[in-house]
């Protein structure tokens, strides 16, 4: 993790994700007054998974704004506010709504600051909590961040940590166009060490969590802790595995990824998106697109989500994304030459 | 329903195995239970036996041909089984024969015979490789097409280029230094009587069968006794050794055309090595096996003593080295240097036994790990080894798992049978007493 001196001075305590999310809109909340959230039972009810919390009651309905049961209406408010002056942070109960959304997501978000000649910009933030693990089944568990990497115009950011959530989100804000912040579910609870006030992680740039020279993990989300859990049995059995928690899906930080496999010569990409046209693929692209393609010494195998619907079966729920022993048994294969 | 036989997973983190021969052609007959083939992986090779009894048709997997685990690789037809189409593929078994959908009147004739297309078609003219390994191989100009590759249907990996690349590089100062690679079978020696089961010898590096004379007037007479020149050694031809399997191989086909059963092994050194991996894909024809201060038990030794040795052109130069192969300096008397320099006046020899020592210990290491064969050992076995060895450090031996017996012998070095050999000679005659159901006498003292 880098953060700035400064921050490394203030003490660390642990928050949990969400913790650390609300943390850095109370400090945008504080600090702008031009900085306002809105979203469905965002006020009193403290969100869907109680990100927001009390933060009605610290700064007020006018600034914890409750919207309509209309994800197409409370967005379009959004992109009309950030039009006009303010710097609205949406949140989306499940990132499966978004669907509902997409108008003024992609066609007018996105669009607005190339169609006018740079005469505007949406500097607006979403947040979409994603992923599956909670047994909520198809409607309420997928990964559609790379539906969103698809579209020029839009930033599209995965953070894996309480730490990196505060820190993008704050980085977010700072950013004169449209931010899609994607955070997993299953994070929400997890806790890491996150330092008090202000600090930025950059857009666009990915993390390598932990080096290696055998072959290179590139991660997304809960990806990235599994990944590093399985880079630990694999150390036991001689597999030193490099993680790389890709962080910004959009725009892709290829530089690292590059450096990486040229170092490693091996590639494993593990996302739970549908594994088909997913970030699986756009990180294998721009590897042998690129000058690692020399050193390539196996073949990339993607981990991704199955091609169906989450299933609301538990176990089937579990199979349908990839877990740790999967990465185990991906990276085995490529390391020992049997893939 | 013919029985498929399928590669089998001999090993925890066997992905595939590479056949290594098959024991029965196709077409002839197998009964349940005898090797069938053999196959190698990564660190082992060994015998595979037939799931049933009958007659072997459709093997889709060649000698030498790699197969993922669970595939089938062959089919077994029990006798007076009509011989049908080939299967498909996989583990799956035969495909279902197509219901009766013929037009009335047609006769079912049985189909041709053709064997099922290997699972990945061959390329000959373009070799599956990665890109690091095609980057490589055009640095250095190698032709890929001349390279095996070692992964999943024969691609070649960067280490693959990197092993040729070695290769090509030591193959040089070799035919500089004169040895002409030659064909055609090990020397075999055979001594000794004609009762009881035989003896089989496997003699060290650089040295040859002579080298057992002394153990072998302290043994029974009555036995017969094989013993094998290795390769460039003694009077085998000095067949090209690109590796310790290879060399294995070659142990392995001596050992076969002797057609022997319930033999006992005795190696020495880099022999006792050969005689553990002879063990290892022979075990049903191997009753025990005794390995003098054996290499391969761990990656220490004394490799300026071996290449010395190798390398020695003249008595003067020979014998210091000698000296430290015993604990005593005395026994190496200036007849025995004589007599061991009389075995390598031919450079050709030395230079043959050079690139020997390169390939199996290369940079001074034992590049071979035979404990995970001497952990699958099921016959009695026992280890010797002097404590004053200055090749191998005998602690090496505490690789062994328990059930191999153990005889660390005092004020004796590298080569026990030379320095001990009444000693050797009682705790193989031991072996050879039990083998035979009488009663073991500990010899005194």
């Amino acid at each position: 993790m880098t953060a700035p001196a400064a921050v490394l001075d203030s003490p660390l305590r642990e928050l949990s994700y969400a913790e650390a999310i609300r943390d850095a809109l109370a400090i945008a909340l504080a600090e702008d007054e031009r900085v306002v959230l809105m979203g469905e039972d965002i006020g009193v009810y403290g969100g869907a998974f109680q990100v927001s919390g009390d933060l009605v009651h610290r700064f007020g309905e006018e600034r914890v704004i409750d919207t309509p049961i209309s994800e197409l209406g409370g967005a379009g408010m959004a992109v009309g506010a950030a039009l006009t002056g303010l710097r609205p942070i949406y949140e989306f109960q499940f990132s499966d709504f978004a669907t509902l959304a997409m108008e003024q997501i992609v066609n007018q978000a996105a669009k607005l600051r190339f169609m006018l000649g740079g005469a505007v910009s949406v500097p607006l933030v979403m947040r979409f909590p994603a992923g599956s693990g909670t047994g909520a089944a198809a409607q309420h568990s997928q990964s559609l961040e790379a539906w969103f990497g698809h579209v020029p115009g839009l930033k599209v950011v995965q953070a894996a940590t309480p730490y990196d959530a505060k820190g993008l989100l704050l980085a977010a804000l700072d950013d004169p166009d449209p931010v899609m912040l994607f955070e997993h579910k299953l994070l929400y609870k997890t806790k890491g060490p996150v330092p008090e006030g202000r600090y930025t992680v950059p857009i666009g740039k990915a993390e390598v969590c932990r080096t290696g020279s055998n072959v290179t993990i590139v991660a997304t989300a809960i990806m990235v802790h599994r990944a590093l859990e399985a880079a630990e049995v694999l150390a036991q059995e001689g597999i030193d595995a490099e993680v790389i928690d890709l962080r910004t899906v959009r725009p892709m930080d290829r530089e690292t990824v590059v450096a990486s496999v040229a170092k490693t010569s091996r590639l494993v990409v593990a996302y739970e998106g549908v594994r088909t046209l997913g970030i699986g693929a756009e990180v294998s692209a721009s590897i042998v697109e690129s000058e690692a393609f020399d050193y390539l010494d196996a073949p990339i195998v993607r981990l991704g989500g199955a091609e169906a619907p989450i299933p609301y079966n538990p176990e089937l729920e579990k199979a349908a994304v990839p877990q740790v022993a999967d990465i185990l048994s991906a990276v085995r294969g490529v390391v020992r030459g049997t893939r | 329903m013919p029985v498929e036989v399928i590669m089998p997973k001999v090993d925890m983190d066997m992905t595939s195995g590479t056949i290594a021969v098959w024991h029965v052609a196709e077409g002839a007959e197998v009964q349940s239970g005898e090797p069938l083939f053999d196959i190698e992986t990564d660190k082992a090779a060994m015998e595979v036996e037939s799931p049933a009894s009958g007659r072997l048709h459709h093997v889709l997997a060649e000698a030498g041909s790699e197969v993922a685990i669970g595939k089938a690789i062959a089919w077994i037809y029990a006798p007076g089984e009509e011989v049908g189409a080939p299967p498909e593929g996989s583990a799956q078994g035969p495909a279902p024969e197509t219901p009766g959908k013929a037009a009335a009147g047609e006769t079912t004739a049985p189909r041709p015979i053709t064997p099922a297309p290997p699972a990945v078609p061959d390329h000959p003219a373009k070799p599956r490789a990665t890109p690091a390994a095609r980057h490589l191989a055009r640095e250095n100009a190698l032709d890929l097409a001349a390279i095996a590759g070692s992964g999943p249907a024969g691609r070649i990996a960067r280490g693959d280029v990197e092993r040729a690349l070695r290769e090509s590089g030591e193959q040089l100062p070799s035919a500089a230094s004169g040895w002409q690679p030659e064909g055609g079978p090990l020397v075999v020696h055979r001594a000794g009587g004609s009762t009881g089961a035989p003896l089989v010898m496997i003699h060290g590096f650089a040295a040859d069968s002579a080298g057992w004379q002394k153990l072998e007037a302290c043994l029974p007479t009555e036995r017969p006794v094989v013993k094998i020149d290795l390769p460039g050694h003694g009077r085998s031809p000095r067949r090209p050794v690109d590796s310790f399997r290879s060399l294995a191989r070659m142990v392995v086909e001596a050992f076969d055309a002797e057609g022997l059963d319930g033999a006992h092994l005795v190696g020495h050194s880099l022999g006792a090595a050969l005689a553990l991996a002879l063990a290892d894909v022979r075990p049903r024809r191997v009753a025990s096996l005794t390995m003098l201060a054996p290499a391969g038990l761990g990656p220490e030794m004394n490799g300026a003593l071996l290449s010395g040795l190798a390398r020695a052109g003249r008595k003067e130069s020979l014998a210091p080295w000698l000296k430290q192969l015993t604990a005593e300096p005395q026994i190496v008397t200036e007849s025995f240097v004589m007599a061991a320099m009389q075995a390598r006046k031919d450079p050709a020899l030395r230079a043959y036994q050079q690139d020997l020592a390169e390939t199996l210990f290369p940079d001074s290491v034992q590049s071979f790990d035979l404990t995970p064969a001497l952990d699958r050992l099921a016959i009695p076995a026992q280890v010797v080894w002097g404590r004053k060895d200055r090749v191998f450090p005998w602690k090496q031996a505490l690789q062994a798992p328990g059930r191999v017996a153990l005889h660390l012998l005092h004020d004796t070095g590298h080569m026990p049978h030379l320095e001990a050999p009444e000693e050797v000679a009682a705790v193989i005659a031991s072996r050879l007493q039990a083998a035979a159901g009488q009663p073991v006498v500990t010899p005194a003292g």
